[in-house]
């Protein structure tokens, strides 16, 4: 076995005997970061799944334009190969009265709303894809003036604004989430550093005797460092089960605000990679804020 | 007080410690050091007598390193200590060995644990700490008690222990400050035989004592510090050792 190692395994054991030595404070410093990671990921988790919506968003624009009620379907055909001859229109599909009456009644609490109707309100349909290109609030506007003095279009409707706003809303909140996180990360640091200074005094007595048997500056504070990034990566990983066992127990009792918030687009968890992202952000809090307990201790 | 006539000043070039005109004060006009200069052959066990605050404990302070001179110089094993820095303290360090008069043991930790923190941080094997411990704790005579911790020994124990933790690494110079000045007499001689036999193996032993019953027993050289002046230099009385 190589003397660093040997080294490493030596230091590593005291990390840990700092760490049973010091148990209570420890466990305060690890349920500190474990908190606020768990509401840093908590926003990050909102932002991730508002991104993927906003994605979807983009990725499904689509423009509809509502046609007269006395348009049957022969003529609504018609309209819908004119609407195709539009620069930038990709495709254009048919939604018949009966098919936007059955996609109502699936979307969520439609059911209800229609109940005691006799007469299908819904009006048909035209929903017009853009190409690439035109996918753009400019490629909406020319297309809307294009459909404007169409015969048998009743009224056209585009999501652009709302996505704008949902856009907007979703920056809020990743913002939001950076002012908390900045917020939440600087006071974990403090907290952690107080408790690795805590133990840096508990053992001051181990330290001196280490100083005068020989022991480097390396020596003496990496086990502190390993303390810091150890309650670090604990913190993280109980950020990550709190932020999981919330997913799980949260998410179903949030279906309708969730609903809005990300239409019919099922929340995701964090991934694998994520899920490290996150310990690794714990180790990281950890780390700094040993190296910030032990900056400017001398010994 | 120059080395004198007879001393071994000018003609050991292998000296372990030596010290040329040294000074030191910590508060302007106060000096704890005046003008020491001495010199310790290798092998040599020598006393360091003067009573307190006579500036036994900041000379040996100064060859270890805790503290740096004001004036003059003071090499320790061909080390400068005026201007050692960085890992160069730590470096030294390992080849001095230190016992005080109150221990500095970790109450927690077991007896095997105490003696085996000076091989832990040179990064020395487990297997390999533990067998040398295990023989140190044999010369001071406390193999049997290695797994206990340091409050259930004796006073005489512990300072064993603490002798054993400065010879664990088989130091080139080991100093004691009082290290028998919370043990009653038959105790004391018993921890000055462990350092008299480190001395014979060749570690360079200072022993900084104001216990002249100590001084007359073993009739060593013996250094005399007054008011931080070093006023006498008392060779061995059977010549050098």
């Amino acid at each position: 076995m190589s003397r660093a190692l040997v080294v490493l395994l030596i230091l590593g054991r005291s990390a840990i005997v700092g760490l049973r030595g010091a148990a209570v404070t420890a466990a305060i410093a690890v349920v500190t970061i474990g908190f606020a990671l768990f509401l840093v990921g908590a926003f990050a988790l909102t932002v991730v799944n508002m991104e993927g919506m906003l994605e979807r968003f983009g990725e499904e624009l689509s423009v509809i334009a509502y046609l007269d009620d006395e348009v049957d379907d022969d003529r609504a055909v018609a309209i819908a190969e004119r609407v195709a001859t539009i620069e930038g229109v990709e495709r254009v599909a048919v939604v018949g009265r009966g098919e936007a009456l059955e996609r109502f009644r699936d979307i969520a609490g439609g059911a209800a709303l229609l109940e005691g109707l006799e007469e299908n309100p819904l009006p048909a349909s035209l929903e017009i894809t853009l190409g690439d290109a035109s996918r753009t609030p400019e490629g909406l506007r020319i297309l809307s003036s294009a459909l404007d003095g169409l015969p048998g279009i009743d009224e056209v409707g585009h999501g652009s604004e709302w996505i704008e706003g949902y856009a907007r809303a979703t920056s809020l909140v990743r913002v939001s989430g950076y002012a908390l996180g900045t917020v939440l990360c600087l006071a974990t640091l403090l907290i952690v550093a107080n408790t690795i200074r805590l133990g840096v005094y508990a053992r001051e007595d181990e330290l001196e005797i280490l100083a005068l048997v020989g022991a480097s500056r390396t020596f003496v504070r990496t086990p502190f460092l390993l303390e810091g990034t150890l309650q670090g990566v604990i913190g993280g990983a109980l950020a990550a089960a709190m932020l999981g066992l919330a997913f799980l127990v949260v998410v179903p009792q949030l279906e309708y605000g969730l609903t809005f918030l990300l239409g019919n687009v099922a929340p995701r968890f964090f991934d694998a990679g994520e899920l490290a992202a996150l310990v690794c952000g714990g180790a990281v809090l950890g780390f700094f804020g040993s190296l910030a307990a032990l900056f400017g201790w001398r010994r | 007080m120059a080395p004198g006539k007879g001393s071994l000043f000018e003609r050991r070039d292998d000296s372990p410690v030596r010290m040329y005109h040294v000074s030191k004060s910590y508060i302007a006009g106060q000096t704890a050091i005046s003008d020491v200069s001495l010199e310790l052959a290798k092998g040599e066990f020598v006393f360091l007598t003067g009573q307190s605050g006579a500036g036994k404990t900041t000379l040996l302070e100064l060859l270890f390193a805790a503290e740096r001179p004001n004036e003059g110089q003071i090499l320790v094993l061909g080390r400068n200590i005026a201007r050692l820095r960085g890992s160069g303290v730590p470096a030294l360090r390992r080849r001095v060995g230190v016992v005080f008069q109150d221990f500095k043991l970790l109450p927690r930790r077991s007896v095997e644990d105490n003696v085996r923190i000076a091989l832990d941080v040179v990064g020395t094997p487990r297997r390999e700490a533990r067998s040398r411990v295990f023989n140190v704790l044999r010369q001071v005579g406390l193999q049997h008690r290695r797994y206990h911790e340091p409050m259930a020994l004796s006073g005489g124990e512990q300072q064993r222990v603490a002798i054993a933790r400065a010879l664990v690494s088989e130091p080139e110079v080991l100093l004691a400050d009082e290290p028998t000045g919370n043990l009653d007499p038959d105790l004391s001689i018993e921890i000055m035989e462990l350092m008299l036999a480190a001395a014979t193996r060749g570690t360079t032993v200072l022993v900084a004592t104001h216990d002249i019953s100590l001084v007359e027993r073993y009739r060593r050289r013996t250094l005399r510090l007054e008011a931080g002046r070093l006023v006498e230099d008392v060779p061995a009385a059977g010549g050098l050792e």
